[in-house]
């Protein structure tokens, strides 16, 4: 039942069963966007927009409804009742309006309308909502742990690491609750062993109001941006700060504009506009400036407009329902509104969680947010950065802002060199710094850019600052476990021996290099015209595909015949 | 089972405090906008001198212009008084019933709102 068709219904007794309560804890059309590590930017800019309050955008369907449901009341006393009941739950004077179709571009903030409002509860897990690429890590919903964060074998797409699953959701609480900021994790495990995914699970369920960055190591090497530059970015990306506005409107129905044109054609005019709520109705004088922007606005008879009080600013949000049959030929444009309820003067309070990146970009340049658009927002001065902090700090004591510290997740941190250590080193005291998180499959290694050996490849003196969480190699069922999920994320059928098979191959190879094979062996299967992926297949596939030992084998055989080639060195050198 | 209908009940009288206040302040907003309207009629209709006759209950008395004014003034402040309080206690109740439901707090709920001019600094942000 759409909620805008819901009409304030007053007197009389009630009946209240319990299943409402939770029928409308969630809304529809609400969820959040999901998100990719890929897309680190977009991810920064939490764009989940929750509600939209001032374009109303309602199909067509939801009109058929919404009239279906006025004749239903108007015959049945019965579903009145249950109508109020339902709209208790939205006891918000100032509609909610959710929109669709603006959901999954949305914008960059989470903005919630909540004129004395309950917003409806957002749903703790993020269900895909468009058609997203499949990635390595799309699988991967959550943590998969139990409200004791007690992991559970195979959940949300994760499969054992119940150990590391299990240290990652005490960290996850700790997040939440706010209490470690300026804390940093490190996951360290083999190749395949689920640190990505386990960076990924906590992502996800932090939920949209927690800011959460992701980079790989080697981002940060850029020629026109320093290193530090480009972390101390990505750091204030990972920090959400919440600020609140608050604005009083008038909201009504248009039902008559009437315009005095002094005779002369020239001298002030005068008017007056009636406009009304479901509740009540009033007149109001207007002057000049207000005709003029009432016709600058086309407002007419039948509209329902809202009147920014502090502002003057008129917006259309529509045309009433009542005046649906004023005239057939309509526009596409037109969209239908329900009569407001309630009073006419309204507060509206909006909640918007921006990041301090966002607020230093508008402030460091003068084209302002066009920067946050192309990308280019170039190194920031660290007086700009200063003087943002003592603002952000001094709403902060006044209540007027919440500081979120959020996450920030360096994948393949062996990539980085001393330099960008010794920033971090220094970057986690700050007094605005989130929740550090990172990522690396390096043994005992040089530190990049030095000569020395370190455990990771991390210098010792940030080492013993991290909280480690290490991960540690599948077991033979939890392969196969994972193999199945993968089969279910990439749409392909795996017979029962051709799954044992790739099992084996992936305990043998590697477990990436079994998952490649899940999608080719589909598509040979698909040309055989099969329905089933079978040995033969995977079989097929495997001849076709070389893993790492069968390549570098082939290498060392027939590396006479390739051009340039030298004695082995014994190990990759990254560094 | 009493246990339930007991909690029930109390969702029950929590959800219809918050109907109750919104109610009210719907009744307050009608009243403020009479007032509104009667004081732009003061303004415009008629010349200075002349008394109006003013509706108390169901007698009119006719009163000198400038005290009617003044009145109706007073009234109006009275009235938004009253409606701030009311907002503000709308805010406590819709807290405790979510409480109650066991629906997470809303976020940003007790913030103060930032200044004008603060909002249209950040406005860049917020329109894109």
């Amino acid at each position: 039942m759409p909620r805008a068709a819901l009409k304030p219904l007053w007197s009389g007794s009630h009946i209240q069963s319990m299943s409402l309560y939770s029928a409308h804890s969630q809304a529809p059309g609400l969820r959040p966007p999901p998100r990719s590590l890929a897309h680190s930017l977009r991810d920064a800019h939490r764009r989940s927009e929750l509600v939209h309050v001032q374009q109303p955008v309602r199909d067509k369907q939801e009109t058929v409804v919404k009239n279906q449901v006025e004749k239903k009341r108007a015959v049945n006393t019965q579903s009145q009742q249950t109508e109020k009941t339902a709209r208790r739950f939205s006891p918000d004077t100032f509609p909610l309006r959710t929109n669709q179709k603006e959901a999954p571009h949305s914008h960059i903030f989470t903005s919630v309308a909540a004129e004395m409002a309950m917003t409806p509860k957002v749903p703790e897990v993020r269900d895909i909502m468009r058609i997203e690429r499949i990635g390595a890590h799309s699988h991967i919903r959550g943590l998969g742990l139990d409200d004791a964060l007690e992991p559970r074998q195979v959940s949300q797409g994760m499969v054992g690491q119940l150990a590391s699953r299990r240290a990652a959701g005490v960290i996850l609480e700790m997040i939440k609750d706010g209490h470690i900021a300026g804390r940093a994790v490190l996951i360290a495990g083999q190749p395949g062993t689920g640190k990505t995914a386990i960076a990924m699970g906590i992502a996800q369920s932090l939920g949209p109001d927690t800011p959460f960055t992701a980079l790989a190591g080697s981002e940060i090497f850029s020629l026109e941006m320093s290193k530090t530059e480009s972390l101390s970015q990505s750091f204030r990306k990972a920090i959400g700060v919440r600020i609140k506005e608050e604005t009083e409107i008038i909201e009504g129905e248009v039902v008559e504009i009437q315009i005095d044109r002094p005779a002369t054609g020239t001298g002030a005019k005068v008017g007056k506009l009636t406009l009304k709520t479901t509740e009540m109705e009033t007149i109001y004088d207007l002057g000049n400036k207000m005709i003029d922007s009432l016709s600058k606005e086309k407002v007419q008879a039948g509209d329902v407009i809202t009147i920014d009080k502090a502002t003057g600013k008129i917006s259309k949000l529509g045309r009433s329902f009542t005046r649906a049959r004023d005239y057939d030929a309509m526009g596409a444009q037109t969209q239908f509104v329900q009569c407001p309820e309630g009073e006419l003067q309204k507060r509206k309070e909006v909640v918007h969680t921006v990041s301090l990146h966002e607020i230093d970009v508008i402030n460091s340049r003068t084209q302002g947010f066009l920067a946050l658009f192309s990308g280019d927002t170039g190194e920031i001065k660290s007086e700009v950065r200063e003087q943002i902090n003592a603002k952000v700090c001094e709403w902060r004591e006044e209540g007027k802002a919440e500081i979120i510290p959020g996450v920030l997740f360096i994948d393949e941190v062996h990539m980085l060199d001393m330099e960008c250590f010794s920033f971090l080193n220094r970057a986690l005291e700050s007094d605005l710094s989130p929740v550090l998180i990172m990522a690396t499959n390096r043994g005992i290694t040089r530190i990049r850019g030095t000569n020395y050996q370190s455990p990771h490849g991390i210098p010792i003196d940030l080492l013993d600052r991290l909280l480690i969480i290490a991960t540690s190699p599948y077991t033979e069922k939890e392969t196969k476990q994972i193999l199945k999920i993968r089969c279910e994320e990439e749409d392909v059928e795996l017979s029962d021996e051709a799954h044992s098979v790739l099992t084996r191959i992936g305990m043998e190879t590697s477990l990436r290099y079994a998952i490649q094979l899940i999608t080719t062996a589909g598509l040979v299967c698909r040309k055989r015209k099969g329905t089933e992926v079978q040995v033969e297949d995977i079989k097929r596939v495997y001849s076709l595909f070389l893993d790492e030992a069968r390549s570098s084998q082939y290498m060392k055989e027939y590396q006479d015949s390739f051009l340039f080639n030298e004695t082995q060195t014994p190990t990759m050198d990254t560094s | 089972m009493d246990a339930v209908v007991e909690h029930l009940t109390e969702v029950e009288e929590a959800a219809e405090d918050v109907l109750t206040t919104k109610q009210q302040i719907v009744d307050l907003d009608s009243k403020r906008n009479k007032n509104r309207e009667a004081l732009n009629a003061l303004k415009t209709e008629m010349a200075d001198s002349e008394k109006v006759k003013v509706c108390f209950g169901n007698m009119f008395i006719k009163f000198p212009k400038s005290t009617t004014r003044e009145m109706i003034e007073k009234d109006q402040e009275q009235l938004e008084k009253e409606i701030n309080d009311l907002h503000k206690e709308l805010k406590a109740k819709v807290n405790h019933l979510n409480e109650m439901q066991g629906n997470p707090e809303l976020r940003g709920y007790n913030l103060s709102p930032l200044s004008t001019g603060e909002i249209k600094a950040m406005n860049s942000i917020f329109k894109i």
